[in-house]
């Protein structure tokens, strides 16, 4: 009976029990379930993908060449690093990886856009470069074909090797990449060029000028040489001849080397110039001349020696610098070539043919150009 | 019972104590001043390698230190990231001393070949001193002087490069300056045979 008493009351409680046991297990259930949705994963393989996007936009050298894009993916990636961080360290139910998911995203696309911006400038950059090289390298060859042959202007020639230089170093620059470099290398080079542009309108302004000169010398050869039938000699520098003249009518035309900067007039002592000018034969040199045969000729006459005194006072040419003389029609040439330091060379032969023609007051008018004659 | 409210206490004061564990601002502070000196030693340029995991382990000390710093305070470590800042302040001073090296090692290298474009050119100007000055070879004389001077310039402007520690174009221009200066002797050596032949 006893035992039979305590039983109901027992069963009761165990009832009760087991209904309270249901409904805590009920609310564990569902703090569980809780706590298992706010239990999200770190974004981990987003923070990876971000991370190697950066490493390959600095392999293709976004940092030198899409710098800014660079620092700005490099940042996002932190940012998005530390939100991750943020919110691991949040009690579970309460992380939220979004932010730090749509951040690193956002580096992700920026460490792309760097790479690719990158890869573009190179690009463009290098063929910048390339094409700066290249149209430096054949313009200087255009000057060079212009420069050689009878045009030997040494500042010009000094201005073409400036800009060589330039176009060696702006080649040797393209290997290193250095691009940039390249091209300020190569703008340099051509500031040499335009400076031999400017070279060469001053010697065609100059003999614009002095072609009416030249023409009123010639025509006063021949006059005198015709009004007292005697013979003459007129050198014409840019065809590179010798005319023996005599009662104003050609005899002889004569092929002759000149100086090795026969180009300009001659200013003084080594510039390598032929004067031009009015001159006669001061000496005739069977022997005596460390050439076969010459004819010295009064160079430096008056003018000369005017233009001398003029261009050392406005300091054109050095104080220390000397007029130069013995200028002479000499042998030994037939070199095909301007050689000498302002002497006229014939071949031998021809010096031979010319001394029996001339004789000491023979007149020589030296031109650069004497157009319309002969 | 005081037993046991002591035990509560103590263990109470440990968590507390255990759990608001200072951050390692100090520590955080040296690694980025560190950090500052290997940029302004130009690390990342001359050794990028050694400067990225300097700065890998410096964004992950920081990065460490964040999560530690949003955690609820009792449960708070910074061990970790204090380690990681101390490891990441020793990897960017090893990067400030190799740049260091790397730099110098590469404007000693573009030193000595500045002093062999100088020496170079040197002797080009001698053998262009020496070189027959007769009628026949004047022109070349005087086109090879032009190519010389040229060279000085390439050589002026080489140096002001190195001088301004833009060592890379400086070795460029260095190169190439030598390799006219070669082409100079050269022309000399054809200008002396040429004579030579007359």
């Amino acid at each position: 009976m006893m035992i039979f008493h305590t039983g109901l009351p027992t069963h009761d409680s165990n009832q009760k029990t087991a209904s309270l046991l249901s409904i805590i297990l009920i609310c564990l259930a569902s703090v569980l379930s809780l706590l298992l949705s706010g239990c999200q994963d770190p974004p981990l393989a987003a923070l990876e993908k971000a991370r190697l996007a950066l490493k390959n936009a600095e392999y293709v050298g976004a940092k030198k060449y899409a710098e800014a894009q660079y620092r700005e993916a490099e940042k996002s990636l932190q940012d998005g690093r530390m939100e991750v961080a943020r919110q691991k360290g949040r009690f579970s139910p309460f992380r939220n990886y979004k932010r730090g998911d749509s951040i690193l995203a956002l580096a992700f696309e920026s460490a792309n856009k760097a790479a690719a911006d990158a890869q573009d400038f190179h690009g463009e950059l290098k063929s910048r470069a390339d094409n700066a090289y290249n149209g430096l390298k054949k313009e200087l060859a255009s000057w060079r074909d212009a420069l050689d042959g009878s045009l030997t202007l040494f500042n010009a020639e000094k201005h073409w090797s400036t800009a060589d230089m330039a176009l060696k170093m702006s080649q040797s620059l393209i290997i290193k990449d250095e691009y940039e470099e390249a091209i300020r290398a190569v703008e340099k080079g051509k500031k040499s060029l335009v400076q031999i542009s400017q070279v060469l309108n001053e010697y065609a302004n100059e003999e614009a000028q002095k072609i009416k000169v030249w023409r009123r010398w010639v025509n006063e050869t021949l006059e005198d040489s015709r009004r007292n039938g005697t013979t003459g000699i007129i050198v014409d520098k840019s065809a590179h001849k010798l005319y023996l003249i005599k009662a104003g009518k050609l005899i002889h035309t004569y092929d002759c080397e000149l100086g090795y900067n026969s180009a300009k007039q001659k200013y003084f002592a080594g510039d390598g110039a032929t004067p031009e000018g009015k001159y006669y034969v001061t000496k005739d040199r069977h022997n005596g001349s460390k050439f076969y045969k010459a004819l010295l000729i009064n160079y430096p006459n008056e003018t000369d020696k005017k233009r001398f005194a003029e261009n050392k006072r406005k300091g054109f040419i050095s104080r220390w610098a000397h007029i130069g003389a013995l200028i002479e029609i000499h042998g030994d040439g037939g070199r095909k070539d301007d050689w000498t330091d302002g002497c006229v060379a014939l071949t031998n032969g021809e010096m031979d043919h010319l001394m029996q023609y001339v004789s000491v007051g023979t007149p020589v008018t030296i031109v650069r150009r004497s157009e319309a004659w002969p | 019972m005081f037993k046991y409210v002591s035990i509560l206490l103590v263990t109470a004061a440990l968590l507390f104590v255990v759990g608001c564990s200072k951050a390692p601002e100090a520590d955080m502070q040296a690694a980025d001043v560190v950090m500052q000196a290997a940029m302004t030693a130009e690390a990342e340029q001359y050794v990028p390698q050694s400067y990225n995991m300097a700065l890998d382990t410096l964004n992950a000390a920081k990065a460490a230190k964040e999560e530690q710093d949003s955690k609820f305070a009792l449960f708070r470590s910074y061990g970790k990231s204090k380690e990681m800042f101390i490891a990441a302040k020793a990897l960017f001073e090893k990067a400030t001393t190799d740049a260091q090296a790397e730099k110098e090692r590469v404007r000693v290298q573009v030193m000595d070949m500045a002093a062999n474009a100088q020496a170079m050119l040197d002797s080009a100007a001698v053998a262009l001193a020496k070189a027959p000055r007769g009628k026949g070879s004047k022109a070349d004389i005087e086109l090879i002087k032009n190519d010389l001077e040229s060279v000085k310039i390439g050589f002026a402007e080489a140096k002001a490069d190195f001088d301004g520690g833009k060592f890379l174009a400086a070795k460029a221009k260095f190169e190439a300056v030598m390799g006219k200066t070669q082409g100079v002797i050269n022309e000399i050596e054809a200008a002396k045979a040429k004579k030579a032949g007359n």
